[in-house]
């Protein structure tokens, strides 16, 4: 079943050895190969037929200047294999994955909206990060885009928001609209639900409201600066994302870490999917009116705060790794406090777990909700909490680990129920394992350095990283043409992939069962400055940016 | 001719003064006793331990810009909530809070039916007030309003009908004077549900789904800001009073209390104070330990479940109205 890196390659060269254009296995678990546009899609269904649990992680595109490189990342057990194709820049048109694998859509709008690659037969290609006034031709990740271009852009285009004139049943229902601000969400993000009387017929969802065009930005920075800039991605999992975008540059460079860096690394991502999951369980609580279990969640989440403090000497943006390790190091006295106050979490656990099986309120409104079926969580390559808890054993800590966790005993946990409790359930179990994980981490830290010096050039090259983040696979593609400036850094968060399988589940189900759902999923919408506006009297609707309404705002002053 | 003293006592004591000042120390006692039972501190910031936060809460948001959605009607929008605010604080007129009616002598035989009846008509309005201010939140809130209240009036009147056939009685006044025993020792089946659709009525969780923060933002009260906000928050409390004093008067004796001498006024109000606070620990304990059902699950619960549990609990009673008779010669003579 699970295959390892040799065979995997010597498979796809033994079956596609005409197809190949070149083949390389840099290093344990990663394969590149190149092909003409349009075999790719032959090399992806093969790949998928050869694992059970096999899923595309994400696309990325390069603009090489004379063609755009699309680079299809592909986990096939544990192994990540990037097709990559070559496409002309004048017409960028490729072949769609979606009808192989109906996940894939989601990638390809990204690329589409931000490369301008066109996917023949992908059935919506409509904006995903990008606002609808955004010109047609104007793709910000292309190398000769001029940024001060945003300046000149009209952000008062009348654009109307997708109406159903199709089906008159479907005007008949009532539009809900829920964000960008509403209280069950906590970051900006659009969804319309047609509710018919308490049931949601169906869904749009809309992305990009915070969408600050960070991969662009990381392309100008340095190496060195990119860290910081991509610690803020997300403020909850902020070690997650230094901690790949270092392992893939220090991948590029060829630098090994110090043993005591790398579990110092996994401590801080431990503790910060601790806190994560906390934050999760409780709000899942306030979601479901549940305030006491809300408040009790987050005073048991200040202990993981205040370790994070304790071990990178700042609450919620830790600033904790760099290139060729840690910033800091921890002492002796810290250790042990460290361990006495995760032995305090341990016990109120025991807490939680309990309420999770036995409360019936809580199981009255979770219980058998927001079903995902094993078959549906691959076909829509959702990854990390959400597919375990639809019986698929991915864990990129097990899979395919980076930092410490290949040397320490813990349990992939795995719920076969897939519904919002047992996705509830698992983050608890999870929690129990991080617990475990991080004790015995401090328990049995390595003595040496905490950090090795890294030159500030990085040779060219380039590496796909991955691991797990709280929420599921974080994925990092890296490509450096050998100087301080990458020249692509392309982020795929979890979220992106688990928010593919929100419409499905929520079809059918009640409104109230909406936040269950939906936070169950642990979404996080860190990717704007613009507000939508809708005049009932017309049925206009239209979008205007912040400066607009300063403006319409000054001159109501005046 | 009114003299002076009716005067007073409908203005200031026992009246609307009173009832202001009583209806923001319930709202300060049960934020504290909520916030307690939720390991938080509750407020603190205005007067001695926060006391005086419902005041300034109610002045912030009589002070506030007051909108009006665009197609709304406004006269029903701006009326709905003084009329919900103004029907509770007629209600609470009726209680004997120093032994007899703010008016002097308006009790009379039936009035426990007006009470209930007003109660119903005040949660009309707050669909009404939803329904008329056209937002989708409001439309689905006021419609849950109206599921959830014609489902729930029902048992209310049922289950208060019961202490009404043990006193003989349909008069508050006579309740309280024929209750020589409180009638939670006698009918304790019947407090259990009464709280519980207490709670249903109040719309505190687990039956909060009217106004559900999560699903419809503020449901029926999605559209309301400044002044119509502060009198429907008022509105609420005077609600959550209402309710713990038509239970104290219909299950713990009302004003009567263990200890009485000296002035009869003082000790008749202190008593009815300490079980209504009493009953508002109790709800609030309800609505801590339980997450929100879902509209569903609420009228499944009150159509399959409570409705006939009333009607049989509420013709056990009754039935065994002779053998209770009896219970409660024992008790007294055990008291």
């Amino acid at each position: 079943m699970q295959t390892t890196e040799t065979s995997c390659f010597n498979m796809i060269q033994r079956n596609f050895d005409q197809l190949i254009l070149t083949a390389t296995a840099p290093i344990q678990r990663r394969i590149f190969i190149e092909v003409r546009p349009g075999d790719h899609r032959d090399l992806a269904s093969f790949l998928l037929s050869q694992n059970e649990y096999s899923w595309l992680s994400t696309i990325s595109g390069v603009d090489k200047k004379d063609s755009i490189e699309l680079n299809y990342h592909m986990s096939i057990g544990n192994d990540l294999v990037t097709i990559r194709t070559k496409l002309p820049r004048e017409h960028p048109e490729i072949q769609t994955l979606t009808d192989i694998l109906p996940g894939a859509g989601v990638f390809e709008r990204e690329v589409h909206d931000l490369l301008g690659v066109k996917f023949l037969g992908n059935p919506d290609l409509s904006r995903l990060l990008l606002p609808e006034y955004w010109p047609k031709n104007s793709f910000p990740l292309r190398k000769d885009w001029d940024p001060s271009s945003i300046a000149n852009m009209s952000c008062n285009t009348v654009i109307p928001i997708q109406t159903d004139k199709k089906t008159k049943t479907i005007e008949k229902l009532v539009r809900i609209v829920v964000g960008p601000q509403h209280p069950a969400l906590h970051e900006p993000e659009r969804f319309v639900f047609k509710v018919d009387g308490e049931r949601v017929v169906d869904v749009e969802t809309r992305l990009g409201y915070v969408h600050r065009g960070i991969e662009k930005a990381a392309e100008s920075m340095t190496f060195l600066q990119d860290i910081h800039l991509v610690e803020r991605i997300c403020g909850i999992c902020n070690t997650s994302h230094t901690n790949c975008f270092c392992s893939a540059v220090e991948t590029i460079a060829g630098i090994i870490l110090p043993p005591r860096a790398k579990y110092l690394r996994m401590v801080v991502t431990e503790l910060n999917r601790i806190h994560s999951h906390f934050l999760l369980i409780g709000v899942a609580g306030f979601e479901l009116g549940f305030e006491t279990f809300f408040q009790y969640s987050l005073r048991d989440r200040e202990i993981v705060l205040n370790l994070i403090e304790m071990v990178t000497g700042n609450r919620v943006m830790s600033e904790f790794n760099t290139f060729g390790g840690v910033r800091r190091d921890l002492t002796p006295e810290t250790i042990a406090k460290g361990i006495k106050e995760l032995h305090k979490l341990q016990k109120r656990m025991k807490f939680y777990k309990e309420f999770l099986e036995t409360d019936a309120t809580f199981r009255m409104r979770t219980k058998g909700v927001g079903i995902l079926k094993k078959k549906d969580a691959l076909r829509l390559c959702v990854v990390g909490p959400v597919a375990r808890a639809s019986g698929i054993p991915i864990d990129i800590r097990k899979n395919d680990p980076c930092t410490a966790h290949e040397d320490l005993p813990f349990d992939m946990i795995v719920y076969k129920e897939g519904d919002s409790l047992a996705r509830f359930q698992l983050r608890v179990d999870e929690i129990i394992e991080s617990i475990r994980i991080i004790t015995e981490a401090l328990t049995h830290l390595p003595d040496g350095p905490y950090r090795v010096r890294v030159p500030r050039r990085i040779p060219e090259g380039e590496d796909v990283a991955r691991i797990e983040a709280p929420r599921g696979e974080l994925i990092y593609y890296v490509k450096s043409s050998g100087g301080i400036y990458p020249e692509r850094v392309k982020v795929r968060s979890p979220t992106q992939a688990v928010l593919n399988c929100f419409k499905p589940v929520v079809k059918g189900s009640y409104i109230a069962d909406i936040p269950a759902i939906l936070i169950s999923m642990d979404p996080c919408f860190s990717c704007g400055d613009r507000m939508g506006f809708i005049d009932i009297n017309t049925q206009k609707h239209w979008v205007r940016s912040t400066q607009d309404i300063i403006k319409t705002w000054r001159r109501g002053r005046k | 001719m009114m003299d002076i003293i009716d005067v007073f006592r409908i203005v200031v004591f026992p009246g609307f003064v009173f009832f202001l000042v009583l209806v923001m120390f319930c709202e300060w006692f049960s934020r504290k006793v909520f916030a307690r039972m939720q390991n938080r501190r509750g407020p603190t910031q205005a007067g001695p331990l926060g006391i005086l936060q419902p005041l300034a809460d109610f002045l912030k948001l009589l002070l506030k810009e007051d909108i009006d959605p665009h197609q709304a009607r406004r006269s029903i929008t701006f009326l709905m909530p003084l009329l919900t605010l103004s029907l509770y604080i007629y209600s609470l007129t009726y209680f004997p809070w120093d032994g007899q009616p703010v008016i002097r002598n308006s009790g009379f035989e039936g009035d426990l039916l007006l009470l209930l009846t007003l109660v119903t008509f005040a949660h009309f309005a707050l669909f009404l007030s939803g329904w008329s201010s056209r937002n989708p939140y409001s439309l689905i809130g006021g419609s849950r309003v109206l599921v959830q209240f014609l489902g729930y009036d029902i048992p209310l009147i049922l289950l208060a009908a019961a202490p009404a056939f043990l006193s003989q009685s349909l008069s508050i006044q006579t309740i309280i004077s024929n209750q020589s025993v409180p009638y939670i020792l006698v009918i304790p089946w019947i407090f259990v549900i009464f709280i519980f659709i207490l709670q249903a009525e109040m719309e505190k969780d687990p039956f909060d789904t009217t106004h559900a923060e999560t699903e419809l933002v503020a449901g029926y009260g999605t559209e309301f800001s400044g002044k119509k906000m502060a009198f429907i928050n008022l509105a609420q409390d005077f609600e959550e009073v209402f309710g713990a004093a038509l239970t104290a008067v219909l299950f713990l004796g009302g004003p009567s209390g263990p200890v009485f001498f000296g002035v009869p006024a003082f000790w008749s109000i202190f008593w009815f104070i300490i079980k209504i606070l009493a009953v508002i620990v109790l709800l609030e304990f309800i609505r801590a330990m339980v997450a929100r059902f879902r509209i569903d699950q609420v009228v499944k619960l009150n159509w399959r479940y409570l409705t006939p549990i009333t009607l049989a609990s509420l013709i056990l009673t009754i039935w065994a109205a002779p053998l209770l008779a009896n219970y409660i010669l024992f008790l007294e003579a055990l008291l």
